[in-house]
């Protein structure tokens, strides 16, 4: 048994935002996940509102709050506070980000060998974001023995002018590898073998070494070189800059399929920027119910290995993400759940949710389901009325957006998540957050 | 006009039956040219539950095709055990089933030849604790899992061995009739779009479900009633041995553990057109339900697609009743080999319908038994005794076999590219090198990779970084369009057939891999510029 202010369910971008905001109001919070969220799937960025349409992230968040139901319409005009507010929150974790919602969206290559929109990216991504000048190379440079990046299928993919749109981009494409020392014969590695490798400082000394040999074989200077996104976790900052000193080319990550390096390290720097306010965060907790007393949530219980553990709470935000996170529950008979408080869930008819076409452009249905919520971010009824008064919901789980296709999914996170806070906290003193002592 | 080639027979349609009549008549000694409009075992025959018949589901009202099955079921076991997964089958009372049944059952199969002990209930349950506790009697039959595409392949090797010819992507477009014989058959290829000219001493037809469509070419009717069945496969083996209800076949009664997966069979409606059906989570929901009565909990188990085969349900004239075209389960599954010579005046092109996997070599040996008396060839038939390529006698597929072998070798170091189905990076190059302009969907049938668990989610970036690099060290000039044809080609595959099972931890999964995939990867950039070729492999979203 245990008793916060504030549970948040969920250690996604947006739970970890909200945890953050409320242990700085001083209040006690608790965060309770069954395990990681998108960021270990995810790239790694801050992706605001990458649509096609947009320049920028700010002409994206307008585009995209005019569109019915858009959590953008009442969440728009805080995407900047929240932003700047939790920049300095992710530098202090070791992991910078560049670029604001003026920031003109770019074409950023990806490891496939295609590109995706993106604004507002860490520092070990944003070379990737300046504009190509006339005669600028690309070089893709691989790890040998590593099956997550094949770069010369990327290098091939991206040599062509139509990934690109047609616009800016390298004069040229290069591909080659190199043998990071003690990898070669080890194979079976994935990015997290390779960046705890990257983390050891004399280890790095002499793979930076190896990198640096196989880019400057490529005839030619200046340019960028895109790496896998390996390049270490607790140690990243001192890598990226050392590479950028060694190398005779601007050096970028590439993000890959997971786990995502980058979204661990942003994962890694929110976690720490909760428990530096104060908060406390629990992975590996199977939530088994959340109690409730009339329209007041009073406790949430979950399941750990041996035992079940309680936490009596004052309120609680809901950031237990979309589909792909558990938050919502799709039934083989087409019913659409939301588990932990059983909310309305808006949601099109079962025969809707998938188009014929996987990458059909209109997007699935589905994507578009979730919770709706009032501006204070209370779940309602289909009738609009509120059902809890201590309840927030925050991120992929709030309903009308399409967080995967318009690459809103982060801003909706982080902006959800920090006025989730701000509503549970910012009321007269005294009522920031039922005690939970007043209930032992 | 593109070039011209004479062989003595055209065979047809390159499922089972197809390379079963090629591989016979090349032993046989006629040259034979085997055409498949796609790749190989893409018909019927992929789209199968994967079951090696012990001939027990038909004990009851088709002894003929029970006595069939058994017989193949021996030879198959000795001809391709590396094809065959040795489970057996248990054929389970539940509540549901009918005491008359059950109790006739065992005289059923001694009247048909079907090995069959009944076994103390308790032993089933230890062996497969899944299983319903309501079961009540369990009898063991010589079931198993054959391996189709694999299958095939031996076959096709050991016609090339006999010096015939089998082409993949080449479709039949028309054939030539002059009086009462065919004189040419016109094919194109799916992928060029060059045109090939075929003057064949006599025509084979092992269209399946297609064969109308084959015949009428030629002013043939072959009147098929396809039979659509549609299969679950599961992410696990809920059972290591086949289990069957003991009752009168029907639908959702068989659970077949294929690979690292099990398949839930079947159902049966008759559709119009094979090329058109769809698959609605009403019928999902009814196989699912039906599935329980075997395994309580099936409906917690996700669920990794849904597929439907359309098999080749042939009707005779003469034999049309009322009853038989309301319910398609009560044509016989025993094959007919129809002499167009006798019956339209065709003298030189048979067809050969029904039937199904188990005794495809045995069709194929009436079929060619038919061409060798027309053709005046009086060489015996002699593939139920000879062994096909790749193949160790006695030495049936298991689970753990790619383990073991890679173990043998020295184990640990291969690049695992496919961790579901344990396909490294020699065994892809392998298949690449000896597949040359195959697609990535070939690659899947070939190897496996992408039809574990995950289903495509991570090795199909592995699969097309090869494909990539390949391409690139042999100087292609289309490296990219190849890389985007295997990523976009394989996700779409994978994607088909989870519509009407969009639910729980699939759905979940399925929406993880789209946002690694739309997110972070940037998927979409290869769609929207995608040449007309590359999306090819969309055009058949019901297959």
């Amino acid at each position: 048994m245990s008793t916060a202010d504030v549970v948040v369910i969920g250690a996604g971008l947006a739970g970890l935002t909200a945890a953050i905001r409320v242990a700085e109001s001083g209040a006690r919070v608790h965060v309770l996940a069954k395990g990681h969220a998108a960021t270990h799937w995810g790239p790694g960025g801050i992706d605001v509102a990458g649509i096609p349409a947009a320049s920028t992230p700010r002409d994206g968040i307008r585009r995209l709050a005019g569109e019915p139901g858009h959590p953008y319409a009442f969440l728009g005009d805080d995407v900047a506070a929240a932003l700047e507010w939790i920049r300095p929150h992710l530098a202090a974790g070791g992991v910078e980000y560049l670029g604001d919602l003026d920031t003109p969206l770019g074409l950023v290559p990806t490891s496939i060998g295609g590109t995706r929109r993106a604004a507002i990216l860490p520092a070990g991504q944003a070379a990737a974001l300046a504009p190509w000048a006339v005669g600028e190379r690309l070089i893709i440079c691989g790890i040998r023995g590593f099956k997550d990046f094949w770069p010369e299928a990327i290098a091939a993919s991206l040599a062509r002018e139509r990934i690109w749109e047609g616009g800016n981009r390298p004069t040229s494409v290069t591909a080659v590898s190199v043998v990071l020392p003690g990898l070669a014969p080890r194979h079976n590695l994935n990015a997290l073998t390779i960046a705890g490798r990257f983390d050891d400082p004399a280890w790095r000394a002499t793979a930076i070494e190896a990198i640096a040999r196989a880019v400057g074989s490529v005839p030619g200077s200046g340019g960028r070189v895109a790496l896998p996104a390996v390049l270490g976790i607790r140690e990243h900052a001192a890598i990226l800059a050392a590479l950028q000193k060694r190398l005779p080319a601007a050096p970028f990550e590439m993000p890959l399929v997971p786990p995502s390096v980058p979204g661990i390290r942003l994962y890694t720097a929110l976690r720490a920027a909760v428990i530096r306010a104060g908060g406390r965060v629990q992975i590996g907790e199977m939530i088994e119910r959340v109690e409730h007393d009339g329209r007041r949530v009073t406790a949430v219980v979950s399941a750990a290995a041996v035992r079940t553990y309680t936490v009596r709470t004052g309120a609680l935000v809901l950031a237990t993400g979309g589909i792909a996170g558990g938050g919502l529950v799709a039934e083989r008979d087409g019913r659409l759940l939301e588990p932990l408080l059983g909310l309305t869930v808006e949601a099109p008819p079962a025969d809707d949710w998938l188009l014929v076409d996987a990458f059909d452009p209109a997007g699935h249905p589905l994507e578009l389901a979730g919770i709706r919520t009032d501006a204070e971010l209370r779940p309602v009824a289909a009738d609009g009325a509120s059902l809890f008064d201590n309840v927030r919901v925050a991120g992929s789980l709030l309903a009308g957006q399409r967080y995967v296709r318009d690459r809103c999914g982060d801003g909706v996170a982080l902006t959800s998540g920090w006025r989730a806070a701000r509503s549970l906290t910012a009321v007269p003193a005294g009522h920031a957050a039922e005690p939970g002592s007043e209930r032992p | 006009m593109g070039d011209s080639h004479a062989y003595d027979v055209l065979v047809v349609g390159g499922g089972a039956t197809g390379a079963g009549v090629l591989r016979d008549l090349a032993r046989r000694g006629l040259r034979t040219l085997l055409i498949e409009r796609d790749d190989f075992g893409t018909g019927t025959t992929g789209r199968y539950h994967g079951l090696l018949h012990s001939g027990g589901r038909y004990v009851a009202k088709d002894a003929l095709a029970a006595r069939e099955c058994i017989a193949e079921n021996r030879i198959l076991r000795r001809i391709a055990p590396a094809s065959i997964e040795d489970t057996g089958g248990y054929f389970v009372a539940t509540p549901d089933d009918p005491d008359d049944y059950v109790d006739g059952f065992q005289a059923a199969c001694a009247a048909a030849d079907v090995d069959c002990e009944e076994i103390p209930v308790a032993d089933a349950f230890r062996a497969e604790p899944a299983l319903n506790p309501r079961i009540r009697r369990v009898f063991r039959l010589p079931d198993g899992s054959v391996e189709p595409w694999q299958l095939i392949e031996s076959n096709v090797a050991d016609a090339r061995a006999h010096g015939s010819d089998a082409w993949t992507y080449q479709r039949l477009v028309g054939m030539e009739r002059d009086g009462g014989r065919i004189v040419s058959a016109t094919l194109r290829d799916e992928r060029s779009g060059s045109v090939t000219r075929i003057t064949p001493r006599f025509v084979v037809s092992c269209a399946g479900a297609w064969s109308g469509q084959i015949a009428a070419m030629v002013d043939v009717t072959v009147t098929m009633h396809p039979g659509k069945g549609t299969m679950l496969i599961f992410n696990q083996r809920m059972t290591d041995t086949v289990v069957n209800r003991c009752h009168k076949s029907s639908d959702g009664d068989i659970m077949v553990p294929v690979h690292t997966v099990a398949i839930l069979g079947t159902t049966e409606q008759r559709v119009e057109d094979p090329d058109r059906y769809e698959i609605t989570r009403d019928e999902v929901a009814a196989l699912i339900r039906e599935g329980e009565k075997l395994f309580p909990d099936l409906g917690r188990m996700r669920l990794l697609r849904a597929y439907a085969g359309v098999r080749p349900l042939y009707q005779p004239p003469a034999e049309v009743t009322a009853a038989a075209m309301k319910d398609g389960r009560q044509i016989s599954r025993a094959h007919t080999v129809i002499d167009h010579d006798a019956m339209d005046g065709v003298e030189n092109f048979v067809t050969i319908v029904g039937g199904k996997l188990t005794t495809f070599r045995r069709m194929a040996e009436d079929t060619v038994d038919l061409v060798c008396a027309k053709l005046g060839v009086t060489e015996p038939c002699t593939t139920a005794d000879a062994i096909l390529p790749n193949q160790v006698p006695g030495k049936t597929y298991w689970l753990g076999h790619r383990l073991a072998e890679h173990e043998a070798e020295g184990g640990g170091d291969a690049d695992l590219l496919c961790e579901c189905e344990f396909v490294t990076r020699p065994m892809l190059d392998d298949f690449l090198d000896r597949h040359p302009g195959c697609s990535i969907d070939d690659v899947r049938r070939g190897t496996r990779i992408g039809m574990g668990p995950c289903q495509g989610g991570f090795c199909t970036f592995r699969a097309a970084g090869l494909v990539g690099e390949r391409a690139r060290r042999v100087g292609a000039a289309d490296v990219a369009e190849s890389a985007d044809r295997a990523i976009l080609g394989f996700l779409r595959e994978r994607f088909k057939g989870t519509r009407p099972i969009a639910a729980g931890r699939q759905l979940q999964e399925q929406w993880m891999i789209s946002g690694v995939y739309e997110g972070g990867l940037g998927v979409r950039s290869l769609i929207e510029h995608e040449t007309p070729e590359a999306s090819r492999e969309v055009v058949d979203v019901h297959r």
